[in-house]
């Protein structure tokens, strides 16, 4: 259960806060997609879950942000870290190591899990992201698409309560970037995991989010399910965040009176809601 | 005119990254090069200005192999937007940025003042600003500016609208379609189809360092051979109208060959029997351009040249 | 893409061997070869290196290396040639004379550098950058935060290279063209460092911030996962190192 409340932050150079007065509730298990125009304050927010500030970015911080009861900023990054495992923005500045097993290895030798328990830990996490197969890889021979898929399991080798994402997709083709996705996804429903993922693509948020939150100017405008923040396309539109093409079209076929269902998030609901229209 | 006659390219001495690619691209023609990561599109780029000299086969730039062309003579041919704008943008302040090109070429003079003025009149910069405190959006802006103030003849765009917001990425594709009806030949490589259905009149797919698929926009992204080989998924529009040509007996034509919204509204509607009224005012804002411009008229537009507050 | 000092897999002999067993192996011989002036020894010494090569068939890139290291000692055997006037005098130069001696000197000077630096220069090529590091730390205790900074500097050397290369190409792609005289290439590069500067210094704050979400504090001498214990056959070979040691300082010693 991740809860934040009246949560403010104003960078230490920058003159106006980067988020004001934001609440949020995330019960545990949720697949939690952030998007807004750039510079609204969707990273900050974020960094606020995995204590990156006021850690590492330090500034005036208002409000609380718990993890499971853990107040981000009273706790060490570190033991934040024990809980919400983070995957940066620059995969390449992520690695740390020059092998793919090293950097599986990283996080699990330095938080000291138990020996015998290391060898499940990576085999588990290399095959939850799909590459068992690159294990003895250096990580310089890798496409972004494998890199990324190393940064994810690097992070969920350590079983984190949360998995918080800045643009996990944003160097990636689209074939990969429904891959990382799906992967996620699968993890966090077997595993109870709560994931965060800020995002560009909105296509990929709609599809997989169970809760898609809309950041402008420093403020959540629209939290809620993905058909019932999708209902509102025009609005998000004014702020500047564009809905998926199949959203788009239901929505105005529903404006000409030809489709009065909710509003879709995919194709697959799209394709489904025209055959009834059809019909 | 770009010509590639059977190029085969690679890096160092590594192997292929491109075999035996050939294809014409004409003066005005606006093209999208799709396909995944590692397929070649980036390299058939470098190749077409030159960065890059084939290993066997020839690219032809007006009828000219690039390797005999100069450097100097490529970039006023032919300018290059790379990925991230952050390699090339190298000066103190946004104007230096935009003369930069014409000291390059030693064309500094009042023909190369008029035009970065026009530049920084057209785009709304500061011109004393610094182009690394700008934000993501301004800076790829500035560095798009910054290429086509040469006015070159051919604009190439390496995936113009990663990491951009949508508000940000209506801005760059605006000015590149703005390039393209003023006659300046456009080729990109992009990642979003929608963007590629929106803008590019033709498509050309590549895969594995070949080429799978050329043809117009449409014909390519319906095409289910080359989506499979190129590993690509059509936009939203068009595989919901594939979907019910492919599942629903009997479907008209008109909706199974929908591409674009108000396509397919009018294409439903005549399925349902209702007449076609179609009033411009009540279509769907389809395309990325015609939502900027109601997007403008609504709201003011922020200065495109303020400086990041906050990360 | 220059691979210098990058890791070339293999399961050699030298491959198998204990990282650290390797690395001080490595030292002991670089040691005694600048211990030691008998340029039989050196010669002897300069074949054992390259046999060792050939042993982990890394013919090529040794051969690369002594290149780079014949460039570097030619230089300062030049340098001792004209400055050691030393047995029979053969040309008269206005400050003293090149002698055999002088002659003897810059040979000796050239296959010293070569042997001391073959066997260093291969445990990079035989051994992964995080063996060694990994080894460093648990086994020969050196500090964790100086290891990691190793690693990330050979870790973003080709990155920034690959920044570099690519901004470059992003001016001449605007006209700007590199090739020509070295002062102009070098008047043309240095305002490129810029942008470089500004990449490197997110990138660096990145990985901080990644590596120490990852528990980077946490970390000691004894976290890593990995143990390279001391086969017997490390054990020989450092015996073997030692004993050339031991070799050199006796040769010394008795004044040969």
């Amino acid at each position: 259960m991740i809860e934040i409340r009246d949560f403010s932050f104003r960078y230490r150079e920058g003159r106006e806060p980067a988020v004001r007065d934001v609440s949020l509730s995330i019960p545990d298990g949720c697949f939690v997609g952030v998007t807004g125009p750039a510079g609204s304050g969707k990273s900050t927010l974020t960094y606020a879950v995995n204590g990156i500030i006021p850690h590492c970015y330090p500034g005036d911080f208002y409000g609380a942000v718990t993890v499971d009861g853990l107040d981000t900023v009273e706790a060490s990054l570190t033991d934040v870290s024990r809980l919400v495992g983070s995957v940066c923005q620059d995969i390449d500045s992520q690695m740390v190591n020059a092998v793919v097993e090293d950097e599986i290895l990283y996080g699990l030798e330095n938080f000291a899990v138990p020996r015998d328990e290391i060898p499940a830990r990576v085999d588990e996490a290399l095959s939850s992201m799909g590459i068992a197969d690159l294990r003895d890889r250096t990580i310089d021979s890798l496409s972004g698409g494998q890199k990324q898929k190393v940064a994810v399991a690097s992070v969920i080798a350590l079983k984190p309560r949360v998995l918080v994402l800045d643009e996990p997709t944003a160097e990636l083709d689209p074939a990969s970037s429904v891959a990382v996705f799906e992967l996620l996804a699968r993890y966090a429903r077997e595993h109870g995991t709560t994931v965060i993922v800020v995002e560009q693509k909105i296509a990929l948020l709609s599809d997989y989010a169970d809760l898609l939150v809309i950041v402008d100017d420093g403020a959540i405008r629209y939290a809620g399910a993905p058909d019932e923040v999708l209902a509102h396309s025009e609005e998000l539109l004014a702020l500047g965040v564009n809905c998926p093409r199949s959203t788009t079209l239901m929505n105005a076929l529903a404006r000409r009176g030809l489709y009065d269902g909710p509003a879709v998030r995919n194709v697959a609901q799209a394709a489904a809601a025209c055959k009834e229209v059809l019909a | 005119m770009i010509e590639f006659k059977n190029v085969s390219a690679g890096y160092d001495d590594g192997a292929p990254v491109l075999r035996d690619v050939s294809f014409s691209i004409a003066d005005g023609e606006f093209v999208a090069f799709v396909g995944t990561n590692g397929a070649g599109k980036s390299t058939t780029m470098r190749l077409a200005n030159g960065l890059l000299k084939p290993r066997a086969g020839e690219v032809l730039v007006d009828g000219a192999s690039t390797r005999d062309l100069k450097v100097s003579e490529l970039a006023r041919k032919v300018g290059f937007l790379f990925q991230n704008p952050d390699r090339q943008i190298c000066c103190n302040t946004v104007r230096e940025e935009l003369l930069f090109g014409f000291k390059a070429l030693g064309e500094e003079g009042p023909a190369a003042d008029a035009a970065v003025d026009a530049m920084i009149a057209r785009f709304g910069f500061d011109p004393d600003a610094e182009p690394f405190l700008l934000n993501r959006g301004t800076r790829q802006l500035l560095a798009l500016a910054s290429i086509i103030v040469l006015a070159p003849p051919v604009i190439i765009l390496d995936e113009p609208t990663t990491g951009l917001d949508f508000r940000e990425c209506v801005k760059v594709m605006d000015t590149v379609r703005e390039l393209n009806e003023g006659g300046t030949t456009v080729i990109m490589v992009c990642h979003d189809m929608e963007v590629v259905a929106d803008f590019a009149r033709r498509v050309i797919a590549m895969t594995d360092g070949r080429v799978v698929a050329d043809g117009p926009t449409f014909e390519v992204l319906r095409d289910p051979a080359a989506l499979k080989a190129a590993h690509i998924l059509p936009p939203q529009v068009t595989e919901v109208a594939l979907i019910l040509g492919r599942e629903v007996p009997g479907v008209p034509p008109a909706v199974a060959e929908a591409d674009t919204v108000s396509q397919m509204v009018e294409a439903l509607a005549a399925a349902r029997g209702e007449e076609a009224v179609g009033s411009e005012a009540d279509a769907p804002s389809d395309d990325v351009a015609a939502v900027l411009a109601a997007e403008e008229a609504a709201a003011p537009a922020r200065p495109a040249a303020c400086a990041e507050g906050s990360r | 893409m220059a691979k210098f000092l990058e890791y070339v897999p293999g399961d050699s002999l030298l491959h198998r061997m204990s990282p650290a067993a390797k690395l001080v192996g490595a030292v002991l011989f670089a040691v005694a070869c600048f211990v030691n002036s008998n340029l039989v020894f050196l010669l002897v010494m300069l074949v054992i290196a390259l046999a060792l090569a050939a042993s982990c068939g890394l013919g090529r890139q040794t051969a690369g290396l002594c290149k780079a290291v014949l460039g570097f000692s030619v230089i300062l055997a030049v340098v001792l040639v004209l400055t050691t006037p030393a047995g029979t005098p053969l040309v008269p130069l206005p400050w003293g004379y090149i002698g055999t001696g002088s002659l003897l000197a810059a040979l000796t000077v050239i296959v010293r550098l070569m042997a001391a630096a073959i066997p260093l220069f291969l445990v990079f090529y035989v051994t992964r950058m995080s063996d060694i590091t990994n080894a460093a730390v648990k086994q020969l205790h050196v500090p964790y935060k100086y290891a990691f900074t190793f690693t990330s500097t050979v870790h973003f050397i080709p990155v920034f290279m690959n920044d570099m290369a690519g901004i470059m190409e992003a001016q001449t792609a605007r006209g700007v063209a590199f090739d020509g005289s070295l002062p102009k290439k070098i008047r043309l590069m240095v305002p490129l460092c810029v942008p470089l500067l500004v990449s490197s210094v997110r990138k660096t704050n990145s990985t901080a911030i990644a590596a120490e979400v990852r528990g980077f504090n946490l970390r000691t001498r004894e976290s890593g996962y990995k143990d390279y214990p001391l086969a017997a056959r490390d054990v020989a070979a450092l015996g073997l190192c030692v004993a050339l040691l031991g070799a050199a300082i006796a040769l010394t010693a008795l004044g040969a």
